[in-house]
């Protein structure tokens, strides 16, 4: 159902995505037969394709022109799942949408490599793009990602953390990449600093939500929807926002416990979600995420008067209520 | 020039490479950024021969060190458990190091050499992979697998600033001293995955030694041509590459 409904909000950008898509799978394209069989794998592993779906549309604002803004949007998807295969070695994942991770198909270092072959590949496909400020922008997401990355193992298992060090922690993590992605497709697309601005900010703003709602997500769907075990974040020691409002509650607090030496019984993580499902937390994460997007939504009145203001307050509002 | 002088510059090198790239929390778990001196010699031998030397191409030989630091990093990462806290900063501090590098040369519009370390990024990883690769390579496949490990970026390096008259002494050199590393890890009972794989495709441990014998020796003899005839090189350089290899 979920799926239908991105497919039906994508439908008028079909024929870009489809050569994104070609593009991906030749930009993955290795002399390595087990790279080859690795980045085949991620690509049919699916994906929501939201940041070049982002850079699409925000260079729909100005002087569009497929050729060029594949190059930004490309090396942006690429760098996404790059991360992606390098993070599951960090938490020991297994499973991502339902489906064998690198790491687990292979070993680790199957998976260090690919990443880095697709970190590669991203910087040598977007270097057909000579504009200085596309890359300064692209290269400091990627030092920032990192860096989010790092303060999130520091922050594992902490649990006197607040909600700053959580927004400044999905920012980082997610909310750059998508920021990035409007940004750089608003200065292909030629777009004035003014437009670029609102563009980099509704950017900022969606990517703020659409972690709260994937961390509320852990929480609330199915093992089926997800892919992987319900509460998994909070099983590696993540501290998301539904937790964080859960402040100091015993059955939460001796989970957290249990995590960090590896004692948690599958009891246990049903008792922890249905403490988290029948809490007010849930309730309270999605008035925030609702926040963020009710910020995002105001840039996008602010950007001049096009057809693609539509679009980006449709791709806003999904984000906000999807359910996988 | 004496020898003093150019470990100085290597050694100015890596204080170079670790400023760029420092990083406290990734300083505290994984420490400092591993760099290969032989590489870092290599990168520096136009500039230790007198070659035009700018801040750019200063810059450049920084990263194309930040890059190798990366890149190990990540062979630092244990094949089946990557669970402690080390581990996973450690896969970080490999990401880190290569957005550094892009950073710092997105930051001088450097587009050229962008697209060379990540044509050589790509090829090293594709033979980096080879280990774990079903598919039986012959012994000189294996030789330019080390070979394109060791020296790609630096080939990329070269190519971008036109100091390629360094190639054959780079490649011989870097190949040969990596053989020579191997093959102690390989005496002292410590084989490399890659030098495992290599006695499989030799299928004779005993003839595999006396293969990688003959190697290193050929290889000792081809330096030892190209430094000769050389009259590219300082007879300073030609002195040091040789005493590179006699304390291999």
């Amino acid at each position: 159902m979920e799926k239908m409904k991105l497919k039906i909000l994508y439908s008028d950008l079909k024929s870009d995505i489809d050569i994104i898509e070609k593009e991906l799978e030749k930009a993955l394209n290795s002399s390595s037969h087990l790279i080859n069989d690795a980045s085949l794998h991620l690509l049919q592993s699916g994906g929501k394709r939201i940041r070049p779906v982002f850079v699409l549309v925000s260079a729909k604002f100005g002087h569009y022109n497929i050729d060029k803004v594949k190059n930004i949007a490309v090396p942006l998807e690429l760098i996404h799942m790059a991360s992606l295969v390098h993070d599951d070695v960090i938490d020991n994942s297994d499973l991502r949408r339902g489906t064998h991770t690198v790491k687990a198909q292979w070993n680790n270092r199957v998976a260090m490599y690919t990443g880095d072959f697709i970190f590669a590949r991203a910087l040598e496909y977007v270097t057909s793009i000579e504009n200085k400020r596309v890359h300064q922008i692209l290269a400091k997401t990627m030092v920032e990602i990192c860096n989010g990355e790092v303060i999130q193992i520091e922050d594992k298992f902490r649990k006197d953390q607040n909600l700053k060090d959580y927004f400044r922690r999905i920012k980082r993590k997610t909310a750059l990449l998508i920021e990035s992605s409007c940004e750089l497709g608003a200065v292909v697309g030629g777009l004035d600093d003014k437009s670029v601005g609102h563009l980099r900010r509704f950017g900022y703003f969606v990517g703020m939500s659409y972690q709260i709602v994937d961390d509320i997500l852990d929480f609330t769907a199915t093992d089926k929807e997800l892919g992987k075990p319900a509460g998994s974040d909070l099983l590696q020691g993540n501290i998301t926002l539904p937790i964080l409002l859960l402040k100091g509650n015993p059955t939460i607090d001796q989970f957290i416990d249990q995590a960090s030496v590896g004692e948690v019984t599958e009891s246990g993580r049903l008792e922890m979600l249905k403490v988290v499902r029948n809490s007010d937390s849930i309730k309270q994460s999605i008035t925030i995420s609702n926040q963020y997007l009710r910020k995002a939504l105001k840039e996008v009145e602010a950007l001049p008067n096009h057809p693609m203001k539509k679009k980006l307050r449709d791709i806003a509002l999904f984000i906000g209520k999807r359910k996988f | 020039m004496d020898a003093t002088y150019i470990q100085q510059s290597i050694e100015q090198l890596k204080t170079n490479i670790f400023m760029h790239v420092r990083h406290r929390t990734l300083l505290q778990y994984t420490g400092t950024p591993v760099v290969n001196e032989n590489q870092l010699f290599y990168l520096l031998l136009p500039f230790l021969n007198g070659e035009k030397w700018n801040k750019q191409i200063d810059e450049s030989a920084i990263t194309v060190g930040i890059v190798h630091a990366s890149l190990y990093e990540h062979e630092k990462i244990n094949e089946k458990n990557a669970l402690n806290k080390e581990q996973q900063l450690t896969v970080l501090s490999g990401d880190f190091y290569s957005g550094r590098y892009y950073e710092i040369l997105a930051r001088s519009g450097n587009i050229s050499l962008i697209r060379q370390l990540s044509e050589g990024i790509v090829s090293r990883c594709e033979h980096q992979m080879k280990v774990y690769e079903s598919k039986q390579y012959t012994i000189d496949q294996w030789y330019e697998t080390i070979s394109v490990i060791q020296t790609e970026l630096i080939k990329r390096f070269y190519q971008v600033y036109e100091f390629e008259q360094y190639s054959a002494f780079m490649h011989t050199g870097l190949l040969l001293l990596q053989l020579l590393e191997e093959y102690r890890h390989l005496q002292q009972g410590k084989p490399s995955i890659l030098f495992k794989k290599m006695i499989e495709s030799a299928e004779d441990e005993k003839l595999f030694e006396s293969m990688i014998e003959n190697q290193i020796s050929s290889l000792k003899n081809l330096l030892n041509e190209y430094l000769q005839s050389s009259n590219v090189l300082k007879d300073d350089l030609k002195l040091y590459i040789k005493q590179q290899i006699a304390l291999n």
